[in-house]
C-alpha cells in the first residue's frame, strides 16, 4: 500500500510585473513600514517581556524551582523520610537524617541538597512527599549561576524561597 | 504422619506441627506478628486467623496443631475479614509515623497492610491514645511504646532466650504497653536482637537510628570476625559503606541471634581503612604504588633470607586472615622463603568474655582455622615476639592490625628490633604505625573465603562490594609476593585457593564451596 | 591669517568634520539597525545599556559595545597567518574612510574673502576614485578569509571576491548614463548640473534623467557593500560568520565598522549622483523659484543651511533605506545573486548607456 500522497500546490507563474519584482519589494518595504511605525505608536502592543523587571506569569501547575516548607516555629516540615530521593529518577536529591533538637518531631534533616544541574523537574519528590514539606510552586526556573556549587542548592536556600 | 488439606492442597506434616508451619512449606503465607519459630506460642496478635472445617470459630494458625484429616482454608471471605478486623484494630492508636520510622520499608504493619488492610482508618486522629516516644531503655535498642502492638516478642525473648525478664507489659486496654521496670534498663548482651525481631517500629536499633532507609540497602551472606563463635549474618550496605549487620539464621551456630558485641563490628569495615600502599621513609609516610611495593617486599624478604639465613626472616599470621590465605601464607613462609619463624596469637587486648550462649573468649573468627592449618599459637608465637625482641630477626611480614594484645607502645617498641617490617592490614592500627611497609588489604565485606569457627564449622563469607581506596585482596597480595619469589602459583580467586587446600590438608578433605553452602560445613575430626 | 596656512587649516578641519559626521553616523547608524531591526518585528530592542539610570532608549549601546570590542582578549587563532590576518581589517575599513573625500557636503562657501569648497578634495577624476578605492575592499574581505586559515571565512572570502567583481562591472557601466548626461565624472559639477529643471517642472535629479541606472547602481551599491539581500559571504546559516568567523574584539569591530561606513558613503554617493546633493529642490542662489513663475527670497545663510540640510536629510535617508531593505529582504541565494549580476544587471546597464546615447543624440541634433 502506498503511503498518502498529499498534492501541494505549485506557485503560480509570476506575472511581469511581479518578475520585476520592482513593485513587490516597494510592497514589502510598506509592510514592514507599517509595522515600524505602528510599534513607535503604540509601544505597549510589543509583545516582548522585558525579563527581570515583568516575569511571564506561569501556569498554576508549572513546576519549577523547588522549596521546602517550614514549620510555625520556622523549621523544615521535612522530617528526612528520604522518600523524594527515593522517587527521584534523577538522583539528585541528598538528604542526611539526624536527631531533631524538637523532640516532638523526632529526626530531622542535617542535610538535604538538590543538584539543581541534574533535576529533570519531573515533580516525583513534590508526589513521593508524605509531610507536604516540598514544594515545586515557586514559579519560576532555576536561575543561572556560574559554577556548579553554587547549583546545589542547600537545606537553608531551599527553605528561603 | 497427620494429613492437613490447606485450600485444597494436601501437605503431610510430622506430629506437633502447627497449621502456620504446615502452611509455610506448601508456600502459603498465614500472616502474622506475635509467633517467631525461636520463641514459645503465645497466639496473642490473632492475626494469624484461619478457618477450620468443623470449627465453629476461626482458628490461630500458629497454636494450633495440625490433626490427621483436617481442612483448612485461608482464603475465604470470613478470614480475609478477620484478619482486616484485627489489623484496623492494631492500627487504631498506631501514630502512622512511617516517615521518620526506621522500621519503614521492613515493617509488618506496613507489608501486611498493603495485603490484608487497606482499609480506610475509621478512628478520627485526636482521639489516638498517645503513649510515650523515643525511650531509651538501655541496650541498643529505642523504645517507642506508641508503635508497639504488643505481640509480646520481646517479652518472650528476655524470659526464654536470655532468661533476664527487663520488659514486660503494664496498665490496661488502650492504655497497655510494654516497658522496662523503673529504674532496671536492658542488662544483656543480647539487646540487639530485640530490634530484629520486633515486627514493627517500637523496638529499634540505637546505632541505626536515622542512618538510613532500609530500602537503600543491600545485603550480603557473611561471618561475624567478633569472635570464633562464626555467627552468620547478613551484612547490610550501600555503596560502599557498611551500615548493620543482622543475624542469618543458622541452627547450628546462632540461630537467630547474634551479640550485641558482634552487631558493632561492622565499623571497622568502615572507620580508618589503610587505603593505599605506602612505605615509611624516616618516620615520614610516602604513599607507594602496588606495582613498586609489592616487587620491593618480596625482593626484601627473599634477599634478608639469602644473605642472613631463612631463620632471621619470620611471618606472623592473623587469626583475622580466612583458611584460604592462612593456607597460602604458611606455603609462602615454609616453601618459598623457607623460614621456621611462623607463628599468630589468639590473644587481644581486652577481658576475652565469654558466656555460655554465643560470646566466646577468642576475639578472632579464624583461631582455630590457623591451628588446622599448622600455624603454632602459644609458646611459639611468645618465643618468636623474644627472638624479634633480641634482635634476632631482619625481615618481618605481619598480617593484622594488631600484634594480640600488645599495646601500641609495646608494638612500636618490639618492631623498632626489625629493620623491615611489611604489613597487610585493613585498619590503622598499632602495626600500621610501626611497619616499614603497609599493604592495604580488603575487609572481610570487600573478598571471600572461609572462617573456621571454635567448634570447627567451616562457614563461608561472600564478596559484598569491591574494595575501598586501593585495598586489595590478600589473597591475590599473596599470590603475587608467593609468584615474585618463584611459586609460580596460577591461583585466581579464593575459590581455587580453597579447592588447592581442601586437596593438601587433612582436615578439609574433601570440602568444596558447594558443599559448605549457606550453613556451613563440619570438619571431619 | 596668511594664504597658505588657512588653506591648511581649511583642509584639517574639513577633513576632521567630514570624518566626524562619517564616523558619528556609523555609531548612530548601529543603533538604527538594532532599534529599527526590534520594531519591524514587532520587539522592543535594546534599552538596557544606561548611564546614571538614564537609558534614552539604548542609546548607549553603541558605547557599551564599543568599550567591549576594546578591551576584549585580542586572539590570533594558531592556523591563521599572523600579518595578513592583522592586516585584514585594516584593508577592510581603509577603503571604506577613503570614500568620503570627494563627497561635496554642501555649496563653495565664501568665509573671508575666500570661496572654500565644502568638499575634501574636488577630483577631476571624481567618481572614478570611488570605484578605484571602493574596489579594493574585496582584498580586505578575501584576505581575512584566507589569512584566518579555517574553511568558513574561506568560503565566504570567495564568495564575495565573486560577488564584488561582478557588481563592479555593472554598477560602473549604470553610471555612465550620469556622465553622459552630466556631462562631467567631477562630483561638483555633477552636483551643480542637478540644479536645473527638467520640462520646467522636476528637478533635473540624476533619479529623473537617469531612472534605470538609478535603479542598477543602488543594486549594485548594496551588493558592493554586502547588504542584505547580497550578505552571501557573511550567510550566517551556512558559512557561521563568513569571512570574519575568526575575528573577534577590536579587528572584527573593524569590520563592523567598515560596513557601516560603507552604508554611509554609499548613501552619501547615491544622494550626490541621483538625488542633487546638496541641492534643494527649487531653492536658487537668491531663494526659492517655483514653477510658474512663484518666488520667495531667502537670506543667503538660510539657503547654505537648507542646502547642508537637504544633503544630510538625503544621507540620512539612503543610511536608513540601507536597513529598510535589510529587514524587508530575505538573502539571495548564491546561483541567483550571479544570474541577478550577469544576465540582468549587466545587459540593462548595457542597454541604460545604448537609451541614454540615443536620447542624447535625438535631443542635441
Amino acid at each position: 500500500m502506498t503511503i498518502g500522497v498529499i498534492k501541494v500546490a505549485r506557485p503560480r507563474e509570476m506575472s511581469f510585473p511581479e518578475s520585476l519584482y520592482l513593485l513587490e519589494i516597494v510592497k514589502g518595504l510598506g509592510v514592514t513600514m507599517g509595522h515600524l511605525l505602528s510599534n513607535i505608536v503604540r509601544q505597549e502592543g510589543i509583545k516582548t517581556i522585558e525579563y527581570p523587571e515583568v516575569r511571564r506569569p506561569m501556569p498554576p501547575r508549572f513546576r519549577g524551582k523547588h522549596r521546602l516548607m517550614k514549620r510555625e516555629n520556622g523549621a523544615p516540615r521535612c522530617v528526612a523520610c528520604y522518600c523524594c530521593s527515593t522517587a527521584c529518577p534523577a538522583k539528585c536529591i541528598t538528604i542526611v537524617a539526624g536527631e531533631s533538637p524538637d523532640p516532638a518531631v523526632e529526626k530531622y534533616p542535617v542535610r538535604f541538597d538538590i543538584d539543581m544541574l541534574r533535576c529533570v523537574f519531573c515533580g516525583m519528590c513534590v508526589e513521593a512527599c508524605p509531610c507536604d514539606a516540598i514544594r515545586m510552586d515557586t514559579g519560576w526556573f532555576t536561575p543561572p549561576d556560574d559554577t556548579r556549587e553554587k547549583l546545589i542548592f542547600t537545606i537553608d536556600t531551599l527553605l528561603e524561597k | 504422619m497427620p494429613t492437613l488439606t490447606l485450600n485444597g492442597m494436601t501437605v503431610d506434616v510430622p506430629p506437633g506441627t502447627s497449621i502456620l508451619d504446615a502452611a509455610k512449606q506448601v508456600g502459603v503465607e498465614i500472616p502474622h506478628y506475635c509467633y517467631h519459630p525461636k520463641l514459645s506460642v503465645a497466639g496473642n496478635c490473632r492475626m494469624c486467623l484461619v478457618e477450620i472445617e468443623k470449627f465453629p470459630k476461626l482458628q490461630t494458625a500458629c497454636s494450633t496443631v495440625v490433626n490427621d484429616g483436617m481442612v483448612v482454608r485461608t482464603d475465604t471471605e470470613k478470614v480475609r475479614k478477620a484478619v482486616t478486623g484485627v489489623l484496623e484494630l492494631m492500627l487504631i492508636h498506631h501514630p502512622i509515623d512511617c516517615p521518620i520510622c526506621d522500621q519503614a520499608g521492613e515493617c509488618g504493619l506496613q507489608d501486611y497492610y498493603m495485603k490484608f488492610g487497606l482499609h480506610k482508618s475509621r478512628y478520627a486522629l485526636e482521639d489516638k491514645v498517645h503513649k510515650k516516644k523515643v525511650q531509651d531503655i538501655g541496650g541498643q535498642v529505642v523504645l517507642d511504646a506508641e508503635r508497639c502492638i504488643l505481640c509480646s516478642r520481646c517479652v518472650r525473648f528476655l524470659a526464654e532466650v536470655t532468661g533476664t525478664r527487663e520488659l514486660d507489659f503494664f496498665n490496661r486496654g488502650d492504655h497497655s504497653e510494654i516497658s522496662i521496670f523503673p529504674g532496671k534498663p536492658l542488662d544483656n548482651n543480647y539487646t540487639g536482637n530485640l530490634a530484629d525481631i520486633c515486627p514493627v517500629g517500637a523496638l529499634t536499633s540505637k546505632d541505626f537510628r536515622f542512618r538510613c532507609r532500609v530500602w537503600l540497602l543491600k545485603a550480603f551472606d557473611s561471618i561475624c570476625t567478633g569472635c570464633s563463635k562464626g555467627c552468620n549474618v547478613d551484612a547490610h550496605f550501600k555503596g560502599d559503606i557498611l551500615y548493620r549487620l543482622k543475624p542469618r539464621w543458622n541452627d547450628a551456630v546462632n540461630q537467630a541471634w547474634m551479640c550485641d558485641f558482634g552487631r558493632l563490628t561492622y565499623k571497622e569495615m568502615n572507620e580508618a581503612r589503610l587505603l593505599t600502599p605506602f612505605v615509611r621513609e624516616e618516620g615520614a609516610r610516602k604513599v607507594a604504588a602496588w606495582g613498586s611495593l609489592l616487587p620491593d617486599v618480596a625482593f626484601r624478604l627473599k634477599a634478608t633470607a639469602d644473605k642472613s639465613g631463612a631463620d632471621r626472616v619470620a611471618v606472623i599470621a592473623s587469626p583475622q586472615s580466612s583458611n584460604e590465605e592462612l593456607y597460602l601464607l604458611r606455603r609462602l613462609a615454609t616453601e618459598l622463603l623457607g623460614t621456621k619463624n611462623l607463628a599468630f596469637t589468639h590473644r587481644v587486648a581486652g577481658d576475652g568474655f565469654a558466656d555460655d550462649f554465643l560470646i566466646q573468649a577468642d576475639k578472632n573468627p579464624n583461631s582455630r582455622g590457623a591451628q588446622l592449618l599448622g600455624i603454632p599459637d602459644g609458646a611459639v608465637f611468645d618465643a618468636l615476639v623474644s627472638k624479634i625482641s633480641a634482635g634476632g630477626i631482619d625481615a618481618l611480614l605481619v598480617f593484622g592490625n594488631v600484634l594480640g594484645a600488645l599495646s601500641e607502645e609495646e608494638t612500636a617498641a618490639l618492631l623498632a628490633n626489625v629493620p623491615f617490617v611489611a604489613q597487610v592490614g585493613t585498619n590503622e592500627g598499632p602495626v600500621s604505625k610501626a611497619a616499614t611497609a603497609v599493604l592495604p588489604s580488603a575487609s572481610v565485606a570487600e573478598r571471600g573465603g572461609t572462617f573456621t569457627s571454635h567448634v570447627g564449622r567451616v562457614q563461608r563469607f561472600r564478596f559484598g562490594f569491591p574494595a575501598r581506596g586501593k585495598a586489595k585482596n590478600p589473597v591475590e597480595i599473596l599470590v603475587s609476593l608467593g609468584n615474585r619469589l618463584g611459586a609460580g602459583w596460577s591461583f585466581a580467586g579464593e575459590a581455587s585457593v580453597f579447592r588447592a587446600l581442601a586437596e593438601s590438608e587433612a582436615p578439609f578433605a574433601g570440602m568444596s564451596y558447594d558443599s559448605i553452602g549457606m550453613l556451613g560445613q563440619e570438619i571431619k575430626t | 591669517m596668511t594664504g597658505p596656512l588657512f588653506d591648511i587649516a581649511v583642509t584639517v578641519a574639513r577633513i576632521a568634520v567630514f570624518f566626524a559626521f562619517c564616523f558619528g553616523l556609523v555609531v548612530v547608524m548601529t543603533w538604527v539597525e538594532r532599534k529599527g531591526a526590534a520594531y519591524i518585528q514587532d520587539r522592543r530592542g535594546p534599552n538596557r545599556a544606561d548611564i546614571f539610570g538614564i537609558r534614552a532608549w539604548g542609546l548607549f549601546h553603541p558605547l557599551a559595545d564599543a568599550l567591549k570590542f576594546l578591551f576584549k582578549e585580542d586572539f590570533i587563532p594558531d592556523n591563521a597567518h599572523r600579518l595578513f590576518y592583522q592586516m585584514a581589517p585594516m584593508f577592510s575599513l581603509a577603503p571604506a574612510i577613503l570614500g568620503i573625500a570627494i563627497i561635496p557636503f554642501g555649496p563653495d562657501v565664501t568665509v573671508m574673502g575666500r570661496t572654500i569648497a565644502l568638499q575634501i578634495a574636488d577630483l577631476n577624476v571624481g567618481i572614478l576614485y570611488l570605484f578605484a578605492v571602493s574596489g579594493m575592499t574585496v582584498y580586505g574581505v578575501v584576505l581575512a578569509g584566507w589569512a584566518s586559515g579555517s574553511k568558513y571565512p574561506l568560503l565566504g572570502g570567495l564568495r564575495s571576491s565573486a560577488q564584488m567583481l561582478s557588481y563592479e562591472v555593472s554598477m560602473g557601466l549604470s553610471l555612465i548614463g550620469i556622465f553622459m548626461v552630466f556631462e562631467s565624472v567631477r562630483m561638483s559639477q555633477i552636483v551643480a548640473g542637478q540644479g536645473g529643471l527638467l520640462f520646467g517642472v522636476l528637478p533635473k535629479w540624476g533619479v529623473f534623467v537617469q531612472p534605470l541606472g538609478f535603479i542598477l547602481f543602488l543594486v549594485a551599491q548594496y551588493a558592493e557593500a554586502n547588504r542584505t539581500p547580497f550578505d552571501l559571504p557573511e550567510g550566517e546559516s551556512e558559512l557561521v560568520a563568513g569571512y570574519h568567523t575568526e575575528y573577534a574584539s577590536f579587528k572584527f569591530s573593524m569590520f563592523m565598522m567598515a560596513e557601516y561606513l560603507h552604508m554611509v558613503v554609499g548613501a552619501a554617493v547615491v544622494a550626490t549622483l541621483f538625488f542633487g546633493g546638496w541641492q534643494f529642490p527649487y531653492l536658487g542662489d537668491a531663494g526659492f523659484l517655483f514653477p510658474g513663475g512663484f518666488a520667495v527670497a531667502v537670506p543667503p545663510a538660510l539657503v547654505l543651511l537648507l542646502r547642508i540640510g537637504s544633503f544630510v536629510a538625503k544621507v540620512l535617508f539612503f543610511a536608513w533605506l540601507y536597513v529598510w531593505v535589510r529587514w524587508t529582504i530575505p538573502r539571495f541565494r548564491y546561483d541567483q545573486v550571479m544570474r541577478l549580476g550577469w544576465k540582468v544587471m549587466l545587459p540593462l546597464s548595457l542597454l541604460n548607456i545604448f537609451a541614454t546615447g540615443l536620447i542624447l543624440l535625438l535631443l542635441n541634433r
